[in-house]
């Protein structure tokens, strides 16, 4: 079971500790994991279970903020990263972000949180839901008032009912104004396209996300009309598990407010949205590079927010690219990133320049890879459809809304 | 900080956060203590009490000890505010260990909170309460955890399952019947809350104790899927375990599949390549694997067989029986088997399991995986993979350990994850070592069918940014070019094309990451031309050809070695060898050393497998390079280069013609020698995979590669129904059940031979044949006798060299030598102690022994001191002097003995004796504080709250009378709480009182802790860096006992040092005496090396204590001794040492 868990800012400093059993872990463990950190760069960043000399540590990286978890015995891992992957969720959706201000700014909100998810080293309650019942989250109003009054509790004196209930994710009986619920299928397209532009893996990755505000205790179905299609699933605890088996439907009755229903994966896919064709020809110590971007096969919406990003190998010194449309920018970490946005009407984008190579190279070694980013309003390109949505136990019909987004998630392109 | 505004993007959203802030705690956190808090905290005012709080909470985020304002804040768990109780619950938590007394004022509140109206006041006070972890409030809190698991409220009943751990963790014996208890009774809840948490009480209380589950194990399955998700996590595993110890494996499963495949193979009489391979350890495990593919190409049996075995048994029980050929008893064979067809129990898990793979919480999935996968009918386990390949996309973090597992699977049944390879194709957003991991499952799961496209992926990676990630890119496809013969061309072409592309940029752009590409690059090649080098003729001369311009030494060398290697291979390359011998000639000087002893090598094969015709040309290029390296720097060289002309010295030196008949004959001795040392078959090394060890799925064991603390395999296969009577009243239950009686009947009432009668008979001859092909075999010879060695250890003979050979092994007639072969006549004795040992209990550890491989051993030679314990003499230290005590004199020495009364106190032999004529009465010991205390009791309270940390003394007994010159001896237990400075006490003697200092002495805060070389080495390594300190001191006392014992032959000299130094350090310190290292030197005099290992831990919490003494110097002379202590209490470890060194540099008494 867990021991302790420490929070760390991205100069290593500890922001938080959090010591959960008897067991208890000396800070010093985190001066130890910020120097391995230093010492073994990114790859230890990304190492999620470390064997430490004293201690087992999990991490999980979110936004700048290092979440540190400690244990001695044996336990599963991945539900230690579940875990502070849950506690990430939740702090950056009560605090409205992560970063190492906010957290220092609500404190004390962290601790209580920390203390109502975990006890004694093992999770006790984590549903978004419930939390925000018994720890309020911090709004302008308590602000407000605690600036005024100089009183104001975050801590609800009552616990919620939805804890004895059969469908611990709900609220008992929230009363709404509005009696809608909306239902977005967003979508992640990962594809690779190989050297020669041969398109290797094209897959989406998709949730469908449920915003209700329903009041009383409804009862929803949910049915796709080519379920089939889906290549896994995985679903919220609300779904009902055996009418999915035997009629791939999807019933549930749903947690009040933003909610992922399911998430699901469709493989094989053969068309993508966009095309970019990276070139690269090296010459006497000097890399002309030009990209082109295009697109491949229209998805009849409008494609916006793309991007073109790509690291540049370390033997290159510097680099002189011109876009015809957008801006390039080159970070400090040798990051290339291009913004488009829309494609325009009247030509098709391209990036060139050179890239002048260390001395002594002849040619680049080693051919960078390019992430495309792009964003697809109103479709869902996986072509996934919902077939309808009905209601039980309902006073009135309520207002349903259905909508699709489609994002590149990794989206790469070899050159 | 307005100033910063409008700078850079960063800190505009920083200024706007800035207005943010404001209303927040941001300014509590900056400056938590630019006020007084202690009068806030005293305020009447909630406000200004949760401010304090606020403050004090941030002081302890960032890390600062605010453990003083303790009275204070307790005082305010009695505020009425909700809020208020949370903050100081939460100050509670973190510190009421550390402040015991002051804790308990606070008890009396909980007690009222417990019985509070609003639940969540009550689970509050429950969980604050037993997590204070105080010993005395133990039996309240259990009262209190018993009234609340019969709460109303479910989350009250479940803030109790919580609660259990916290009380069981207090490690009291009397409580633990009743904890296992409640956690029965919670298990037993009608709310799936309840059960999670219960179920994860279980697995800390009482894992093994799964009599609790059979009670509710169908219930616990059909309620699985409504449990919270992390309770999931753990009732799976507990369910799969009480499956396993209740019914045994499932025969249609994973786990015995490579059962039924030798089966299959004996049946159809298949080969006995086939089962000499199965049997036979590491040598044979590629040609096993191949013949395992050929039977079925479904599964690689010999991995499953691993898997299963290490699941069971865990890896390192197993490994080390694996290693031991004769020791490999058919553990499995005795196993009852139970089928998932007609079995009600194990159906219902895979059902209620199976909507779990669709959780969307990682741990939940990969646990339910982990039960299909051993317990799944092989046909149903397709339905774990893409559930599990799904997992990967859910976060980076999980995708690591996700990995991990697959990877095991990958191995054990490649087939499974064949057809869905692209899942594992490199993202760019992918850590290096989650890269690492999919090339190898990829280079696992490879078919006939996807290679190419595999291959066309491999071909990009090659040119990733990330070079190492491309050298094991490159080490993939020459695996992958192994496996499948077909394209072993095109990879051999691609390599080339590569090795030459990249030495291209050898010379100048001199990266590290090229060099290792290329180095990669010619291994692969030279793994794919080891395979069939007749055919590859070309390819070798192309390498060939390539060295001129290929500049990293290991690459030259490995190409180098290939030219000796296939000297006499195929037509072309006989032809080159004599330019390419002068090539090397020309430019051995300018080579790096690993080169030139490759050279060097190359050049004798060259000569072995040359004609006569040749031989000549060859000749005088060798002794060229002879003679060079005989001047060469490094001594190496030298070395190999005398060597080689030793060995060669026929063929060099045949010039000679008058040679004696001896002469000749020796010659052929050399010639023999010589093309055994360099033409003999080079066997490729054993594959790693065998030398992997497999943990449960979803363990973090399997993810560290190493068994965790607490890490259990599964229980043995029908273990229950055996122990556990308990269980018949189940049977019966179970026996109602239709169609359930008839498999229950028969996996009870059958005998386990006769229900897989078949099967056993099979495999107990293979086994059988194994034993002698390891006792006639060498390698399992000394298996055997490494084992006997060991156990050898323990009869503590007076002296015990392990290692073969050692030119002092023998140097006086009390010292029992015990090599490798003698080992294996005393057979008889060794059954004999090994019983006795047993039956005495003597050797709780003889497990670990057993199982730690001999490496540490290999360097130098282990002595155990037998009588060590006769001459260990506590050093007496006077308390009173007879002078200042009338006559009294009392002495006190630090006893070795533990305290039967808590393992905190230090047991003290005091002895008083009366020197004077007249009797003496009422002698007593007393702390000095003790009467103050009873005098005054206004000052109790705040006496008794710095009580906790002094140093206190168990009430000695009375002496009523001491004679005239009496002496009485009395063992005093103190408890020190690791303090240093001397403790005060107050003697009374015939009514008046003589102060007295007691000191202690650091060596007895620690209790020895029995362990073997093994564990010792594996905790010294687990406590490396900032846990680890050193000093040098000079060791003198063993020239005095060297010279008074200089009788000749009568006795060693290393001996004696190291008797002196255990003595010595035992004698002053309560430590276990692990192990003396001998150095093997040739030089007897020299005691440089010797090393002697302590183990012990701390009384006060049981962290491990290490210390190592390595000698420096020789015999007659001071030693130079550095001593090393590694221990995670910092401040202890350093104390320590100082004690240690301080003991070792003063000189001996007397």
């Amino acid at each position: 079971m867990l021991q302790c868990i420490f929070l760390l800012s991205d100069s290593g400093e500890v922001l938080l500790e959090k010591q959960l059993t008897g067991h208890r872990v000396d800070r010093s463990i985190c001066a130890w994991f910020w120097e391995q950190s230093i010492a073994q760069g990114d790859s230890f960043k990304f190492m999620p279970v470390i064997a430490s000399p004293t201690h087992y540590i999990f991490q999980v990286f979110r936004e700048g903020i290092t979440f540190l978890a400690c244990t001695q015995v044996e336990m599963p891992p991945l539900m230690a990263t579940e875990f502070l992957c849950r506690v990430a969720d939740v702090l950056s959706d009560y605090l409205g972000g992560l970063n190492e201000d906010l957290i220092k700014d609500n404190f004390v909100i962290v601790y209580e949180l920390l203390d109502e998810m975990i006890d004694n080293g093992f999770p006790l309650t984590t549903e978004p839901n419930i939390l925000r019942e018994m720890i309020a989250p911090p709004n302008i109003v308590s602000k407000v008032l605690s600036v005024v009054t100089g009183t104001s509790s975050n801590v609800s004196n009552t616990l919620p009912v939805a804890t004895a209930s059969c469908v611990p994710w709900r609220k008992m009986d929230p009363k709404n104004t509005s009696n809608e619920v909306y239902v977005d299928l967003v979508e992640e397209m990962d594809a690779i396209i190989s050297r020669d532009g041969t398109l290797v893996k094209c897959e989406i990755y998709g949730e469908v996300q449920v915003n209700s505000h329903l009041s009383g205790l409804p009862d929803l179905t949910l049915s796709f009309a080519n379920a089939s299609i889906l290549n896994d699933v995985r679903f919220h605890p609300c779904v009902r598990l055996r009418p999915w088996e035997s009629q791939q439907i999807l019933s549930f009755v749903p947690p009040d407010g933003q909610f992922k229903l399911m998430s699901y994966r469709v493989k094989k896919l053969k068309n993508i949205p966009i095309y970019v064709k990276p070139q690269l020809s090296s010459d006497s110590g000097i890399c002309r590079i030009s990209v082109l971007v295009g697109i491949k096969n229209d998805p009849r919406k409008p494609i916006d927010s793309i991007t073109v990003e790509f690291q540049l190998p370390p033997c290159v010194l510097s680099a002189n690219l011109t876009p015809n449309h957008g801006t390039v920018n080159i970070l400090a970490n040798k990051t290339c990133s291009w913004s488009i946005g829309r494609l325009p009407k009247d030509k098709a984008p391209s990036l060139s320049g050179t890239l002048v190579l260390a001395a002594g190279l002849e040619r680049l070694p080693v051919f960078p890879t390019f992430q495309v980013g792009f964003r697809v309003m109103g479709t869902a390109l996986s072509g996934l459809q919902i077939d309808k949505l009905d209601f039980k136990n309902l006073p009135s019909r309520p207002y349903k809304g259905f909508r699709g987004l489609t994002r590149a998630g990794e989206y790469q392109v070899r050159s | 900080m307005f100033t910063q505004f409008g700078a850079t993007a960063e800190s505009l959203s920083k200024a706007s956060t800035m207005v943010f802030r404001i209303g927040t705690d941001a300014h509590l956190y900056d400056d938590p203590d630019d006020v007084n808090i202690a009068p806030l905290l005293d305020s009447k005012f909630d406000s200004e009490k949760c401010e304090a709080l606020k403050r004090l909470l941030a002081l302890i985020a960032q890390g600062f000890d605010v453990s003083n304002f303790f009275p204070q804040v307790v005082k305010n768990v009695a505020s009425q505010s909700i809020e208020v109780k949370k903050l100081v619950y939460l100050y509670l938590l973190h510190y009421a260990e550390k402040r015991p007394n002051e804790a308990l004022l606070s008890i009396n509140y909980f007690q009222k909170d417990l019985g509070d109206t609003n639940p969540l006041v009550r689970a509050w006070a429950l969980r604050t309460m037993a997590g204070i972890r105080l010993h005395v409030i133990a039996p309240l809190v259990l009262v209190a955890v018993s009234k609340c698991a019969r709460d109303p409220s479910v989350y009250v009943r479940k803030c109790a399952a919580n609660a259990l751990p916290k009380v069981h963790d207090l490690r009291l014996e009397e409580n633990t019947a009743a904890i296992e208890e409640l956690v029965g009774f919670l298990l037993n809840d009608n709310s799936p809350g309840v059960i999670g948490a219960a179920a994860a009480a279980f697995a800390s209380v009482c894992p093994t104790n799964l009599s609790l589950i059979g009670r509710n194990y169908r219930r616990l399955c059909e309620t699985l899927p409504d449990v919270e998700e992390w309770g999931q996590i753990v009732l799976i595993g507990i369910l799969l375990r009480y499956a396993i110890a209740r019914h045994g494996l499932v025969k249609e499963s994973i786990m015995l599949s490579s059962r039924d495949l030798e089966n299959i193979a004996s049946e159809n009489g298949a080969s006995d390549t086939y089962q000499k391979g199965n049997e036979d350890s590491n040598a044979y495990f590629g040609l096993k694997e191949s013949n395992a593919d050929l039977t079925n190409g479904v599964c690689k049996s010999e991995v499953v067989d691993i898997v299963s075995r290490s699941y069971l048994e865990g890896p390192d029980k197993y490994l080390s029986k694996h290693r031991c050929a004769d020791v490999l008893s058919s553990e499995l064979e005795g196993l009852h088997f139970t089928s998932a067809k007609d079995n009600e129990d194990i159906k219902i898990l895979l059902l209620c399991t199976s909507p779990l793979l669709w959780s969307h919480n990682s741990a939940v999935v990969l646990a339910a995986a982990g039960v299909h996968w051993i317990m799944a009918p092989k046909e149903d386990i397709q339905k774990i993979v893409k559930p599990l390949l799904f997992l990967m996309r859910s976060s980076n973090s999980s995708k690591y350990v996700v990995l991990c597992n697959i990877q095991v699977f990958s191995k054990a049944v490649p087939s499974l994850f064949a057809p869905h390879f692209e899942d594992f194709f490199m993202s760019p957003s992918d850590s290096y070592q989650v890269k690492a991991l999919k090339l190898e499952i990829l280079s696992t799961i490879a078919t006939e069918s996807s290679i190419s496209s595999i291959f066309q992926e491999f071909q990009d990676y090659v040119k990733d940014p990330d070079r190492k990630f491309a050298a094991d890119t490159v080490a993939a496809i020459g695996l992958c070019a192994q496996q499948f013969p077909k394209v072993a061309n095109t990879c051999l072409e691609g390599l080339l094309a590569l090795a030459s592309h990249e030495s291209t940029y050898g010379d100048n752009a001199a990266t590290d990451g090229e060099a290792i590409v290329l180095l990669q690059a010619i291994y692969s090649i030279k793994a794919i031309i080891g395979k069939d080098p007749s055919s590859n003729e070309k390819v070798i001369v192309h390498l060939i050809r390539s060295l001129e311009s290929i500049r990293v030494p290991a690459a030259r060398g490995m190409i180098i070695w290939m030219v000796g290697e296939y000297s006499d291979i195929g037509n072309v390359i006989p032809k080159v060898l004599p330019v390419v011998l002068k090539y090397l000639a020309r430019c051995f000087t300018v080579e790096e050393v690993e080169t030139k002893l490759q050279i060097l090598n190359a050049c004798g094969k060259v000569l072995l497998h040359s004609k006569e015709e040749e031989l000549w040309a060859y000749r005088k290029v060798l002794s060229y390079m002879l003679d060079l390296a005989r001047c060469d720097l490094n001594y190496d060289i030298r070395d190999r280069a005398r060597f080689i002309k030793e060995l060669l010295s026929c063929y060099i030196g045949s010039s000679d013609t008058e040679e004696g008949k001896a002469q000749q004959e020796s010659r052929d001795v050399s010639r023999v020698l010589a093309g055994r040392i360099f033409g003999g078959q080079i066997k490729a090394p054993s594959s790693e995979q065998f030398s992997a060890r497999f943990y449960l799925p979803g363990s973090l064991s399997h993810v560290v590669l190493h068994a965790a603390p607490g890490y259990e395999p599964l229980p043995r296969p029908c273990s229950l129904n055996f122990e556990d009577p308990s269980i018949n009243s189940n049977i019966v239950e179970g026996a109602k059940r239709p169609g359930d009686g008839a498999t229950q009947s028969e996996s009870y009432t059958d005998d386990p031979d006769s229900v897989s009668g078949s099967l056993n008979e099979e495999s107990t001859s293979d086994y059988s044949y194994a034993d002698s092909i390891g006792g006639s075999d060498g390698t399992g010879g000394s298996n055997v006798s490494s084992s006997l060695s060991e156990v050898d250890v323990h009869k503590e003979p007076l002296i015990h060299l392990s290692e073969v050979g050692y030119p002092n092994a023998n140097p006086d007639g009390g010292s029992h030598v015990d090599n490798q072969y003698s080992g294996s006549n005393n057979l008889g004795e060794l059954i004999s102690t090994r019983s006795l040992e047993s039956w005495l209990d003597e050797n709780p550890n003889s497990g670990h022994n057993l199982s730690e491989p001999s490496s540490i051993r290999k360097s130098s030679a282990r002595i155990s001191i037998g009588h060590i314990h006769g001459r260990v003499e506590p050093k007496i230290c006077a308390l009173l002097d007879p002078a200042n005590g009338n006559g009294l004199s009392v002495d006190y020495a630090f006893s070795s003995e533990l305290s039967s009364l808590s393992p905190l106190l230090v047991c003290l032999q005091v002895s008083f004796k009366n020197c004077s004529t007249e009797p003496m009465m009422n002698l007593q010991l007393v702390e000095d504080n003790k009467r103050q205390d009873s005098s005054d009791h206004a000052s109790a309270m705040t006496e008794s709250s710095s009580h906790g940390d002094v140093p206190s003394l168990v009430p000695m007994e009375e002496i009523a009378n001491l004679g005239p010159s009496e002496t009485i001896n009395i063992m005093l237990q103190v408890r020190f709480r690791h303090h240093l400075l001397p403790l005060k006490l107050v003697l009374w003697c015939n009514g008046k009182t003589y102060p007295v200092k007691l000191r202690p002495d650091i060596g007895y805060f620690v209790r020895p802790l029995p362990m073997d070389i093994g564990v010792f080495s594996a905790k010294e390594a687990q406590l490396p860096g900032m846990f680890e300190y050193t000093r040098r001191c000079i060791f003198t006392d063993h020239i005095g006992e060297l010279k008074k014992g200089d009788k000749p032959g009568t006795n060693d000299q290393f001996l004696v040092i190291c008797e002196c130094l255990a003595v010595k350090v035992l004698s002053n310190a309560n430590f276990f005496l692990v192990s003396v290292d001998m150095p093997v030197s040739a030089n007897l005099d020299d005691a440089s090396g010797l090393r002697l290992r302590f183990s012990g831990e701390l009384l006060s919490n049981s962290v491990p204590c290490l210390v190592t003494l390595v000698l420096e110097g020789t015999c007659f002379e001071p030693l130079n001794i550095l001593v090393k202590v590694n221990c995670e209490e910092t401040v202890f470890g350093l104390n320590l040492l100082n004690r240690i060194v301080n003991l070792l540099a003063e000189p001996a008494r007397g």
